[in-house]
């Protein structure tokens, strides 16, 4: 087996809101409240991922979910992630497989082996479930497999998988005419994982119950929106770096009054912040967008750095997993189930329509150009992790259609006569490289040195900007 | 006499530029070795002593490069980019798109003619597409470094390599020589698969003409010429590419005294 050893201890990111300092304890007590939970034998507890809109069938059903994605990002951020990693690459698993399921699967079959939990497992650590639910949503693979390979290591926890498509963007067809299809069928995926619920916990649905955390599901969600819209101020109060902490409640905490709490305080702070001008950095000087990209969780520190040069972001497009409700025009139902299959469909389908109204434009694309134009953004910043093909393997092509279709910048440049023209240029990107938890994917001196050369560029944009 | 130093530190090799009123008054270039404070150190002497001038007459160092934050004496540091565009734009004013290939990087940016960098992208962090494979080839060829344009050229008939990482790169030249392909043929097969890995980072940023090559790489023609058939158009290289972005940083320094 290969050598296990913890990493050198990271240093601690600097928030800006006190909301955001707040998220670190709440990941531990739900961590340490699994733990709990396993030991009281009371509740059933499920692995499973974000962005399924099922938190709601979850909690109805009184099941406890364990964010397997969360706890392999929790070792990253400790710079713990490499001893299981190494232990799933023992096992015959490459390292170019996702980062985050090599994490996951080399903890269980670690702590199966040993019948408890692995030496100094990441506060606690994550617990054998009762079953699992997966889901590949479309877009990522290692959803589907990963609870099979870590299966073999428990083979008597059963698994549920539940297919939840959308309809992918095509410019000459309107989406709506093979909607109902789609929404009969998650509708169906959803109740089979009612029913398999049911049989796990020996309970029945209560659809009252359901009925009342979608709705508040749905406040949180507009909620959220209203929350992250303040961001918009300039200065701006809150960065990315602190909403990869406030991803927490979005991702994880998703019907639970905690969350929405959450945000209730987060909104006040953001005003109090707001209406006192006080920004991210204390001399805003360049509006980022993280535009693409899950972050490297052992590198938050890099978000100070930008802001040390007096970048701040306003907005990203990573963890933002909601969408304004009141712009989705979701069919009126009473039925909870359907209402969960409309919002996975509205969200979706969320930029579809704004697309097709631009040559050139792709709903993901469409999604940056109206978050440069809303958040006034100087510069476009993604981050291509290299083991998480799905959702990264788009990024340089949305870059891309971005630079080609959409031209913001007018500068004054000397034409090959030696005279002055006036042109319009793309906004500057940033692509960073690395990885989610993989921290040998990463260099401290080669991304700052990019960092920097990105800054010198938007500076430089910014100096000869025509006016 | 206001002298202004520019000094370019690169994972290999460190080069440094000293820029009088009316231009440049010298350059030198040495290996970067393992202590590059003492290489920064022997930069200044070296251009000093050569140029015949004191230290007190050079009034601003701007240091560049990987090794930048070693030149202690500098009066700033500037990244690279940044420094790249000043020099091409002093040496090729009509330049809008640059292809530096260094030994660690390679970096494409584009610029506006006045120094400004519009838009860049830098190769990944392993030596896949940067000047590094070329020393790598070297040695399994057993010749110089700076032979192997002039080899490259007398290609007859190209081999197709099938990599761009360094280390793969190795193996299959070796692999190569052993199905007794000539040295010339592997080469120009090598710069081929550059080549196309440079293309493909220049397309990301986007390419306006005109087009040049700097750094280390741009002193190997085979390397130029190969880009410029991908391309189909031809690519600038100024003299001394290795040293346009110490000129840069020269340039840098010498605006910030005039203001």
């Amino acid at each position: 087996m290969a050598e296990e050893q913890k990493e050198a201890k990271p240093k601690k990111r600097m928030t800006a809101t006190k909301a955001a300092a707040s998220i670190g304890p709440m990941v531990k007590e739900f961590i340490t409240g699994t733990l709990q939970a396993r030991a009281e034998g009371k509740q059933k507890l499920a692995y499973t991922f974000i962005v399924c809109h099922h938190e709601e069938i979850f909690r109805a059903m009184d099941v406890v979910p364990i964010w397997t994605e969360n706890f392999a990002g929790i070792c990253g951020a400790k710079r713990d992630a490499e001893r299981f990693l190494q232990r799933a690459e023992s096992l015959g698993l490459s390292r170019s497989l996702c980062t985050y399921a090599l994490c996951g699967i080399g903890f269980d079959q670690w702590r199966e082996e040993l019948g408890q939990m692995p030496p100094d497992a990441p506060w606690g650590g994550m617990v054998k479930p009762d079953f699992m639910i997966s889901s590949g949503q479309i877009l990522c693979d290692p959803r589907s497999k990963w609870y099979q390979a870590s299966q073999q290591f428990m083979p008597d926890v059963p698994i549920y998988n539940i297919d939840l498509p959308y309809p992918l963007f095509q410019r000459d067809q309107d989406h709506r005419e093979v909607l109902g299809y789609y929404h009969r069928y998650i509708v169906k995926q959803l109740r089979g994982l009612v029913a398999f619920l049911e049989e796990q916990t020996k309970k029945k649905m209560d659809y009252d119950r359901l009925r009342e955390l979608v709705d508040l599901s749905d406040r949180t969600w507009n909620l959220i929106e209203e929350t992250y819209d303040l961001r918009k101020a300039i200065p701006c109060p809150m960065g990315t770096g602190d909403a990869m902490n406030t991803m927490v409640p979005i991702n994880f905490m998703m019907a639970t009054q905690k969350a929405y709490d959450f945000f209730v305080e987060l909104k006040k702070e953001l005003e109090e912040k707001i209406a006192r001008g006080e920004g991210e950095v204390e001399n805003e000087k360049y509006r980022l967008m993280w535009g693409g990209g899950l972050p490297s969780w052992f590198a938050l520190t890099d978000f100070n750095y930008f802001n040390s040069k007096g970048a701040s972001f306003p907005v990203e497009t990573t963890y933002r997993m909601v969408a304004p409700l009141k712009e989705m025009d979701l069919p009126e139902t009473k039925d909870p189930i359907e209402h969960l299959a409309w919002r996975w469909l509205g969200y979706w389908t969320f930029w579809y329509d704004k697309a097709r109204k631009r040559p050139g434009s792709e709903p993901d694309v469409e999604r940056l150009i109206n978050r440069i134009e809303e958040y006034k953004i100087d510069g476009v910043v993604m981050h291509e992790a290299f083991s998480c093909r799905t959702w990264h393997v788009g990024l340089i092509w949305q870059l891309h259609q971005l630079a080609k279709i959409y031209k913001p910048i007018p500068v004054y440049v000397v034409g090959k006569d030696g005279k002055k023209e006036k042109v319009y240029r793309e906004l500057p990107s940033l692509i960073l490289e690395s990885d989610i938890i993989d921290i040998t994917s990463y260099s401290e001196v080669d991304t700052r040195n990019k960092i920097d050369a990105f800054i010198e560029t938007l500076e430089s944009i910014r100096m000869n900007r025509a006016a | 006499m206001i002298l202004t130093l520019g000094i370019d530190i690169g994972s290999a090799q460190s080069k440094g530029m000293l820029l009088g009123e009316e231009g440049p008054l010298n350059s030198f270039e040495c290996a970067s070795g393992v202590d590059f404070k003492r290489t920064a150190l022997r930069i200044q002497e070296e251009l000093l002593s050569r140029s015949g001038k004191s230290l007190d007459e050079i009034k601003r160092t701007v240091a560049t490069g990987y090794g930048s934050k070693s030149v202690v004496f500098a009066d700033d540091m500037r990244p690279d980019i940044v420094c790249l565009a000043k020099g091409i734009s002093s040496l090729l004013p009509t330049v809008r798109t640059l292809i530096d290939v260094g030994d660690l990087y390679t970096k494409i940016l584009r610029t506006d003619g006045n120094g400004q960098v519009h838009n860049f992208l830098l190769s990944g962090k392993c030596a896949g597409g940067s000047g590094r494979i070329l020393q790598v080839i070297a040695k399994v060829l057993q010749i110089k470094v700076e032979d192997i344009g002039e080899l490259s050229l007398k290609s007859k008939k190209r081999v197709e390599f099938s990599t761009g990482c360094a280390v793969f790169a190795e193996s299959e030249a070796i692999s190569r020589l052993s199905q007794e392909v000539t040295k010339e043929d592997l080469l120009a097969g090598l710069h081929r698969a550059l080549a196309a890995q440079f293309n493909s980072l220049a397309e990301r940023v986007g390419i306006e003409m005109d087009v040049a090559m700097t750094g280390g790489g741009a002193k190997d023609i085979g390397l130029v010429q190969s880009f410029s058939e991908i391309r189909k158009h031809p690519i600038l290289v100024p003299p001394n590419p290795q040293m346009t972005a110490a000129l840069g940083a020269a340039i840098i320094a010498r605006e910030s005294l005039t203001g």
